[in-house]
């Protein structure tokens, strides 16, 4: 990603004003919210609010539409926090509390610093947000982690692939099979939201190397027998709530906008779902009835050989 | 001519002052000189700026000197009184460009007592233009250090001046001074500053004199804002020198 760093810092001459003590720094943040800090006299605001509430003298614009921030005197000046509405591509500031010219200082968080001079309660120059921090709509959140979770399987996840190819070996029948892929799907959902909220944490060094056992042991049984057991599915919603984790921890790797927490959290898992599905619809086609006998011995041996592996080497490194 | 206004207008252009931390120093206290642009005595602390100052001085009974300070700190000088007596600190900063819709400028002009340049305006046929205006700062504080003779009416020689000429106890008499000679018919307001809202205007006779009973005592600002057709080579219409004096009784 190519950082840009812009410092535009104006001659003092150019302000119609003398200068004051007064500096505001105006941040926006990756998580969408943005804070405007004033640093002046609380004492000098609070005789000029005259006991106006403070949001009364603070003027944030969006792209030229005005909205209203959450606005404090603290002990070292105004403290300005809001959400960054979505498409919001420009921001523009003004307060009308200072009777000097100040330089108004804003970031883009990791994206470098503009400065401007503004004389008292002048309008500040529209200033430009980044892609990184203009908000997407919930629709294009929607789309963008439906895809992320299914990506996440197919192509990406060759561990939770095997894990479904698994289920399907042990049988075509669409009874066992759609009572194992519940359990799995609703032991997952569980535990990646518990995860998501902070509710539950696992070490990714006991997760990973217990998915990749959890594979090998699938492919394992479907040798020895042919038969939904009763345990089967207590065992794969058990291994679910690790696959679970494990779709957390990517999860929050990728990130989620604080604003439409829940929006990407559903989708995310919607994606994953949609991935698995995939996955069983072209299972279903390879492994169709008349080639399925010669192939669930030599397939589950792969599946259980590569789990291991995959086991010994997640616990390694 | 004296009125007593207790509403005071919204001021559309700033006024400008000296606050020292003290107007009654010991000799040989070292105290701070803030520079102020507010209203109502509600000001924000101006930081040195050497490309705004023309002049920045103490005169004292052991003369006259340069007052030193931190470049973009407030306060914006330190002062160290070294002889007993008045003091008279003073600050004359450079010009600076100011542009302002017609009504916003003509209110401003109205406030500082200036009709005399809304006719003209409107005699050129100006008077729905902006504003194109030049402006800078005449600024004194009368400090009163010990015991010792309290001669400080000898004026500074800024372009426009307060000259405080006597104090006594309640009242204090001043003379108007432009390009060192006395103004006439110039409004001279006096504002207390614990009670910004208390406001004295006196106009200046033909000695440029203004006396001024004032009903309180505390610290006191005395302000007049002159405004003359600003130099062609300036690119403005209009320039404007406003000269404040604080003080304490």
């Amino acid at each position: 990603m190519k950082r840009a760093l812009l410092i535009v810092l104006l001659a003092t001459t150019a302000s119609a004003h003398e200068i004051g003590t007064t500096q505001v720094f105006a941040v926006f943040k990756k998580d969408h919210s943005y804070a405007v800090d004033v640093y002046a006299s609380s004492a000098t605001i609070q005789k000029r609010l005259h006991g106006d509430p403070v949001v009364k003298h603070v003027f944030v614009a969006f792209n030229g539409i005005p909205v209203t921030p959450h606005a404090v005197v603290t002990a070292d000046g105004i403290h300005v926090t809001g959400e960054i509405p979505p498409h919001a591509e420009v921001f523009t500031w003004r307060y009308d509390l200072s009777y000097s010219a100040y330089m108004l200082t804003l970031e883009n968080e990791s994206h470098g610093v503009t400065r401007q001079w503004l004389d008292g309660d002048a309008r500040s120059a529209p200033f430009p947000l980044t892609r990184d921090v203009i908000p997407p709509t919930r629709l294009a959140v929607i789309r963008q982690y439906l895809t992320l979770g299914f990506t996440h399987i197919v192509p990406k996840g060759l561990d939770h692939i095997l894990f479904v190819v698994g289920l399907f070996l042990l049988t075509t029948r669409i009874k066992p099979l759609l009572a194992q892929v519940t359990a799995f799907t609703l032991a997952h959902s569980i535990t990646l939201g518990l995860t998501m909220y902070g509710l539950v944490s696992l070490s990714p060094r006991i997760v990973e190397p217990a998915i990749a056992l959890s594979i090998a042991y699938i492919a394992i049984e479907n040798l020895m027998t042919t038969e939904l057991k009763p345990w089967r599915v207590a065992v794969v919603f058990a291994f679910g709530l690790l696959h679970g984790m494990g779709f957390a921890g990517v999860l929050r790797e990728l990130g989620l906008p604080r604003r439409e927490f829940i929006t990407a959290l559903v989708s995310f898992n919607a994606g994953v779902e949609g991935g698995q599905l995939f996955v069983i619809g072209v299972a279903a086609i390879l492994f169709a009835n008349k080639w399925r006998a010669r192939i669930v011995a030599p397939a589950s041996i792969l599946i259980a050989a590569t789990g291991l592996f995959w086991t010994v080497q997640r616990l390694i490194t | 001519m004296t009125i007593l206004l207790l509403v005071a207008p919204v001021a559309l252009a700033h006024d400008f002052w000296i606050e020292p931390s003290t107007f009654r120093p010991s000799v040989g206290e070292m105290i701070k000189i803030g520079l102020r642009v507010g209203q109502d005595w509600n000001g924000d602390p101006v930081a040195r700026d050497s490309t705004q100052i023309d002049k920045f001085i103490v005169r004292d009974n052991a003369g006259e000197r340069a007052i030193a300070g931190f470049e973009g700190h407030d306060p914006a000088g330190l002062l160290r009184v070294e002889k007993a007596g008045g003091a008279i600190v003073g600050y004359r900063s450079t010009t600076k460009f100011l542009e302002l819709p017609p009504e916003k400028f003509e209110q401003y002009l109205r406030d500082e007592g200036l009709e005399r340049i809304i006719d003209a305006r409107a005699k050129r046929g100006e008077s729905k233009k902006p504003s194109r205006e030049i402006y800078s700062r005449c600024v004194k504080s009368l400090l009163i250090a010990g015991d010792g003779p309290t001669k400080f009416d000898k004026p500074l020689r800024f372009r426009y001046e307060i000259v405080p000429v006597t104090m006594t106890a309640g009242a204090i008499d001043v003379r108007v001074l432009y390009e060192s000679k006395p103004l006439a018919g110039a409004l001279v307001v006096a504002m207390h500053r614990d009670d910004p809202l208390l406001r004295i205007r006196v106009r200046s006779d033909a000695k440029g004199r203004a006396s001024f009973q004032l009903p309180k005592r505390g610290v006191w600002m005395i302000k007049s804002v002159q405004m003359i057709a600003a130099p062609a080579s300036s690119g403005a219409d209009w320039e404007s020198l406003w000269a404040s004096l604080t003080f304490e009784q």
